[in-house]
């Protein structure tokens, strides 16, 4: 083979070409910013490690639904009394709660490193506001709870539906569903972001902000079962269940499905019960967006 | 074999055509303003037992500009007034013709930071920071994918876009900082002391590339307190001093003639010198130079004339300028 013979060449400097598209303002910054934190929680363009979490909480919580669906298909041929169902609609919004865990893992992962590496100024000196950034880390962890609690109710529910008898017998027979559950999840999964990403505001450490949010979950569930007693389904709940705020957004959820406290729930029994629920929930949330605000009210900072 | 790259324009990707001398206008919602960069007012801004900025009045050009002062001269409260992230205890700031106090989301649409501190995710590549902030610069993603690639090959990371940047070096961060400032495609940036940290060869680098924004129409404010970078990139210079104007100008008007001229005849030097000593001029070698102290344009024809009679060569004859740094201290002193 012949050497190929050069004469000469050349590197050409590109230089700088200015921008002459479209250009977005607010709205388009703070969704590129929920863009950002949504890829990061997930570990996309990162390392595979950041990407085992997600996905392995993820394949836990659907777990429920895959059994559920197998042993409706293995029971399917008995009479209806027969047939063995291990978990409802209204038991998988409980099942995840155990996304909390995610939320305890991933809202101080989109939210410290900003800033304990400093870039908040970059992003502040963007169009955006302290505002706009809390609303697209709150609404980028809800997202993920939401699709990751959403999921496997649909596995659930398109796997029953595929088992039963009729299809369409049960899709017409459980239509209200299609709204209960979207709602009750939906409701479970801004809570969990509003605490979690509030939690994690107030520190620039990943492992403190974590441990912050397990505990407090942890220390508000024993102190509410400390003071509502292990009676509550004979004897009466009390007004204090709601200080549990594990607990709180399944007393929403009940009252979705339900319509009213379950009885065999620590609110059972308790005067108002559910305006008591739906009122500490809002509080909580409200206190949340306002740690939130301050904390990026950037602006005189 | 290396091939040094040329200057652009070089190729279809070169530079796109200006308004006027390399500097763009700012557009205003479709009108171009060809008024000041900034135009600052009366800016005052307390703090509770320290005045940061007092009463600072200015008009700027497009362009380079310096930003010069001490260390807790108020340059840094500059810039966070001009991005709308403090509030003025009094006083106002236009960018581009918009008021900051009335818009400063608009403003700092039209602007990039390079802040002087570590402000970038460690965790992430190059390419993913700059892309990002391309996109809360308001781009669509496709383009600020496009650019960041661009952008990160104009600072010369094209081959590292792909590495975490905790494995980057200072100056490699120091450009990535630059970069996620231009991805934006600001009309002015602001770099807050650029070249802080860097060894020479990189603050050469980076002074070049400061120097280059010029051409590609994006105006320049930096604030540094390395005078000797602003003489060089600059052609613009406001030097504060605890918050207070000292003095603002065109660099070159700034630089005074000092009165002493250096002569630069090779190894000539000391004969030169002797003879102007016997014509009662004070005259010293030095560093290979000749530096005579001269009074009027005789005294010069009379350089001239010695060089001439002795028959050595004439390499370079200049009048050596005040620095930077003498006007700093005397207007400073002035000042005070």
């Amino acid at each position: 083979m012949s050497a190929v013979e050069v004469r000469g060449g050349a590197v050409y400097d590109r230089g700088y070409r200015p921008y002459e598209g479209r250009r977005g303002r607010r709205g388009a910054a703070t969704f590129a910013l929920y863009k950002a934190s949504i890829r990061r929680a997930l570990g996309i363009r990162r390392s595979w490690r950041q990407k085992v979490a997600p996905f392995l909480l993820l394949g836990i919580v659907t777990i429920p639904a895959i059994v559920n669906v197998g042993i409706g298909y293995v029971t399917r041929n008995r009479s209806l009394l027969d047939r063995i169902q291990i978990i409802t609609y209204r038991d998988y919004v409980g099942v995840s709660s155990a996304l909390l865990l995610f939320v305890a893992l991933v809202a101080p992962d989109v939210v410290c490193p900003d800033r304990r590496q400093h870039v908040l100024p970059l992003m502040f000196a963007r169009p955006l506001t302290g505002v706009d950034y809390v609303a697209a880390k709150v609404a980028a962890i809800a997202s993920i709870v939401f699709a990751f609690s959403f999921l496997p109710q649909v596995v659930l529910f398109v796997g029953n539906m595929l088992v039963s008898d009729s299809a369409l017998n049960y899709f017409t027979g459980h239509l209200d569903v299609l709204w209960k559950v979207p709602l009750s999840v939906a409701l479970l999964a801004l809570y969990y972001a509003v605490v979690g990403v509030a939690v994690s505001s107030l520190t620039d450490r990943r492992i403190v902000a974590g441990a912050t949010v397990i505990g407090l979950f942890l220390i508000t569930s024993i102190a509410a079962g400390v003071l509502v007693g292990n009676n509550f389904r004979f004897e009466g709940g009390s007004p204090a269940a709601v200080i549990n705020v594990l607990a709180l957004p399944l007393y929403l959820r009940d009252l979705v499905f339900l319509g009213h406290i379950d009885p065999a729930s620590p609110l059972n029994g308790v005067t108002n019960g559910g305006l008591l629920a739906i009122a500490t929930y809002v509080a909580v949330l409200l206190a949340g967006m306002g740690v939130l605000l301050r904390r990026y009210r950037w602006v005189e900072r | 074999m290396f091939i040094a790259r040329p200057q652009p324009p070089a190729s279809s990707l070169s530079v796109a055509p200006r308004s006027h001398a390399g500097a763009r206008s700012c557009q205003t919602g479709g009108l171009v303003d060809d008024g000041p960069l900034l135009r600052i007012e009366g800016l005052t801004k307390r703090y509770p037992g320290a005045t940061a900025l007092d009463d600072l009045t200015v008009e700027l050009p497009r362009g380079r500009i310096g930003l010069v002062g001490a260390n807790g001269a108020g340059k840094t409260t500059t810039f966070r007034l001009l991005l709308g992230l403090t509030h003025p205890t009094d006083g106002s700031v236009e960018v581009c013709g918009i008021d900051v106090a009335r818009d400063p989301v608009g403003v700092r649409s039209r602007l990039g930071y390079m802040p002087e501190h570590d402000c970038l995710p460690l965790d992430q590549t190059a390419a993913d920071v700059v892309s990002t902030f391309g996109e809360l610069s308001g781009l669509p993603a496709r383009a600020a994918r496009q650019r960041a690639s661009d952008i990160l090959d104009l600072v010369g990371l094209d081959e590292a876009r792909f590495r975490p940047i905790g494995g980057f070096s200072t100056g490699m961060r120091q450009r990535t900082k630059l970069a996620q400032a231009l991805v934006g495609d600001p009309e002015l940036v602001l770099l807050d002391e650029p070249t802080a940290g860097l060894d020479p060869l990189g603050r050469e680098d980076m002074l070049a590339l400061v120097a280059r924004l010029g051409s590609f129409g994006i105006s320049v404010l930096m604030a540094t307190h390395l005078l000797d970078d602003v003489q060089r990139v600059c052609d613009y210079v406001v030097m504060i001093d605890s918050g207070r104007l000292v003095v603002s100008g065109a660099t070159e008007s700034l630089l005074e003639r000092t009165g002493v001229v250096t002569v630069d005849v090779g190894p000539g030097g000391n004969a030169l010198v002797t003879a102007l000593q016997q014509h009662a001029m004070p005259a010293v070698a030095a560093d290979g130079v000749v530096e005579v102290t001269i009074d009027g344009d005789e005294q010069l024809d009379l350089v001239r004339d010695v060089i001439a009679e002795l028959e050595l060569p004439l390499y370079r004859l200049s009048t050596r300028l005040t620095s930077l740094d003498e006007v700093f201290l005397r207007r400073a002193e002035h000042t005070t």
